[in-house]
């Protein structure tokens, strides 16, 4: 009769070999399951493309998991979004890729310029290029980063780190003409002056005396089917107020000088009222802050639904606001002209352009639809909106390593065949 | 400076305060027959110096030989590009006298040939219509100076506009008499210098 201790190592040795036979079987389902369904299968960047075709065509994972070092191309995120729908759960991480986004507005300008706008995170390093190579790069603020691209070309992309958003022109503006009223100033001169060195088309009506005005172009009716901003520099203006409105109210762009924004016609439609005037001292403007010494009216107060683009202390001196569909931005600067004649060697081209972008913040344009090439503006939104959000733990969120599991029951099975093996040698049975 | 003031140019050599009654009279007659915001009184600008480019209309007129400096030179040709208008008369009316053989040679050593305007330009129906392009001066038909009326004024013309408009008719003498001769004269001889001024203002 064989003892307790004999019993109990007998029952050792049975519950190891159970073990094993329990173990192999566990191991036989998971293999026949990793050749069927079952399973997390990996993938990286580089080898992206051919583990989607093997996904798709050797084995279907029940899961896959894919670690991103860029943003997979659009093809690559269309078939992980497709696997995801035919029930293989896709998750993916890439702590490297930042979350950016480009948009491209074309300007209401004849220079046929465009605004440039990426939103990173602020800090984030951004390489605007083109088609043909960098354009410029700068850093994001909290609100992201605008340029100006003088010659857009098909595509503009937006590098930050190893992401790369790409946006395109979607139409192309169709610019109307503008009109100028005016007393015969040195102000209504250089205005219209820049505008058609810009390359605008301008009408002008500039009064000179109460018998006599200078009318340039045929001005007639004042609406969006002819013009796509009206410039009311004074009071002069003041002759159109109902049809300014009107024009206004239905779609069409103003710009307004403060003598213009006191008028009774106007003052409804304008960003704010006219405060004490800051007078010029005749400086030359510097290069840096050019409209520094120039003459100007504070915009105060501002309408409550005003936004001011501009200050000098504390004090708005450019500020805008809709009014229905039409816009309308209202300048305190009485004299820009000063900055044209007497700035920097610079100073027409940059009054020209300032000029020229108080009319393309308001001015009405027709659209055309232009042949777009491919863009993905938002890479890292597009795959969040595909396959949902990155996953928290770098291996995803069952948190264990199939192969590590293998390495360990290999372990346990070996460890345990060697330690029934040895117990029975110690008895003496075979 | 909203107001038009206006400037007669001052120049390193000649005599460029040669018609000192003429600013007056002719800020009468814009004052009197325009609504432009016009300073009562002119002033005298440097050519040489920053603050010419603080009015944009400039008058410049003398007798004598006309050399610029560098300076006025650059800053000529920088007030003209940037669209300033400079008037400039010749005080001699005479095509062989010292201040038209040298103000040419400025002017074309800084612009180039000048270019002749034909009578019908904007220049002469903006606000007066002058039918036959520039009105002639007593001194003209006087036979004085050169003993030529001068049909036709030159210019340098930037982007189609007039930037610098030259004259050998001698409006500085016509325009240059005391002020209370204007109210027993039948016409008033100044105003073409109202169609300078609107142009300037307007093109």
């Amino acid at each position: 009769m064989r003892s307790l201790a004999e019993r109990a190592r007998a029952g050792g040795e049975w519950t190891l070999r159970a073990a094993v036979i329990a173990l192999l079987a566990w191991s036989l389902v998971i293999a026949l399951r990793g050749e069927d369904n079952g399973g997390t299968e990996q993938a990286t960047s580089s080898g992206l493309r051919a583990m989607l075709a093997r996904w798709s065509t050797v084995v279907t994972p029940a899961k896959v998991h894919v670690t991103l070092d860029h943003p997979p191309s659009a093809q690559e995120r269309d078939w992980l979004g497709a696997l995801s729908a035919a029930r293989t759960a896709v998750e993916w991480s890439g702590p490297s890729l930042l979350p950016i986004a480009v948009a491209f507005e074309p300007r209401a300008d004849p220079a046929r310029g465009a605004d440039v706008s990426v939103a990173a995170p602020a800090g984030t390093g951004v390489v605007l290029r083109d088609t043909i190579g960098v354009l410029d790069s700068a850093t994001a603020q909290a609100a992201g980063l605008r340029a100006y691209i003088p010659k857009p070309r098909r595509t503009v992309d937006a590098v930050a780190g190893p992401v790369v958003a790409r946006a395109a022109p979607r139409d192309s503006l169709v610019l109307g003409r503008l009109l100028v009223i005016g007393r015969a100033g040195w102000e209504t001169k250089f205005v219209t002056a820049a505008l058609e060195e810009r390359g605008w088309e301008v009408d002008a009506h500039v009064i000179v005396s109460p018998k006599s005005d200078v009318r340039q172009g045929r001005i007639d009716a004042i609406d969006t089917a002819r013009y796509s901003a009206v410039l009311a520099l004074d009071t002069t203006a003041a002759r159109y107020g109902e049809q300014i409105a009107r024009y206004v109210r239905s779609g069409g762009g103003l710009v307004l000088w403060a003598p213009a924004a006191r008028t009774r016609a106007l003052a409804p439609l304008a960003p704010g009222g006219v405060g004490l005037i800051m007078e010029d001292e005749g400086r030359p403007p510097s290069d840096s802050a050019p409209r520094e010494v120039l003459e100007v009216v504070p915009i105060t107060p501002l309408a409550p639904d005003a936004i001011a683009l501009e200050h000098r202390g504390v004090e708005p001196t450019l500020a805008a606001r809709r009014v229905g569909p039409g816009r309308v931005i209202q300048t305190g600067y009485l004299n820009s002209w000063r900055w044209r004649m007497a700035g920097g060697d610079d100073a027409p081209d940059l009054h020209r352009d300032w000029i020229a972008g108080l009319v393309a913040r308001v001015a009405y344009t027709g659209r055309v639809a232009l042949p777009s090439p491919p863009t993905d503006p938002a890479p890292l939104a597009a795959l969040i909106a595909k396959l949902g959000p990155r996953a928290n733990a770098a291996m995803g969120s069952t948190g264990y390593d199939p192969a590590m599991i293998a390495w360990w029951v290999f372990a346990i099975l070996c460890s345990a065949l060697m330690i029934e093996w040895a117990s029975r040698r110690v008895r003496g049975v075979k | 400076m909203s107001e038009f003031v206006f400037a007669t140019l001052e120049y390193a050599s000649g005599d460029w305060e040669s018609a000192p009654a003429l600013p007056e009279n002719l800020i009468d007659t814009v004052a009197k027959h325009t609504s432009i915001d016009i300073a009562p009184v002119g002033v005298n600008v440097k050519l040489g110096f920053p603050e010419v480019f603080n009015y944009p209309f400039v008058w410049m007129t003398g007798h004598l030989p006309v050399r610029f400096t560098d300076a006025e030179r650059r800053n000529l040709k920088r007030y003209v590009e940037r669209g300033g208008f400079i008037m400039i008369d010749d005080h001699n009316h005479d095509i062989t006298g010292e201040f038209h053989k040298t103000a040419h040679e400025e002017i074309e050593r800084t612009f180039g040939r000048m270019t002749r305007l034909k009578n019908d330009h904007e220049l002469y129906s903006c606000f007066f219509v002058f039918e036959n392009g520039p009105p002639n001066t007593n001194h003209e038909l006087n036979g004085w100076g050169d003993n030529l009326l001068h049909r036709y004024l030159d210019a340098v013309l930037v982007n189609g506009r007039i930037g610098l408009l030259y004259s050998s008719k001698d409006y500085s003498s016509e325009w240059n008499f005391h002020a209370e001769t204007k109210r027993t004269m039948q016409d008033d001889p100044t105003k073409f210098g109202v169609n300078l001024i609107v142009y300037a203002l307007t093109r």
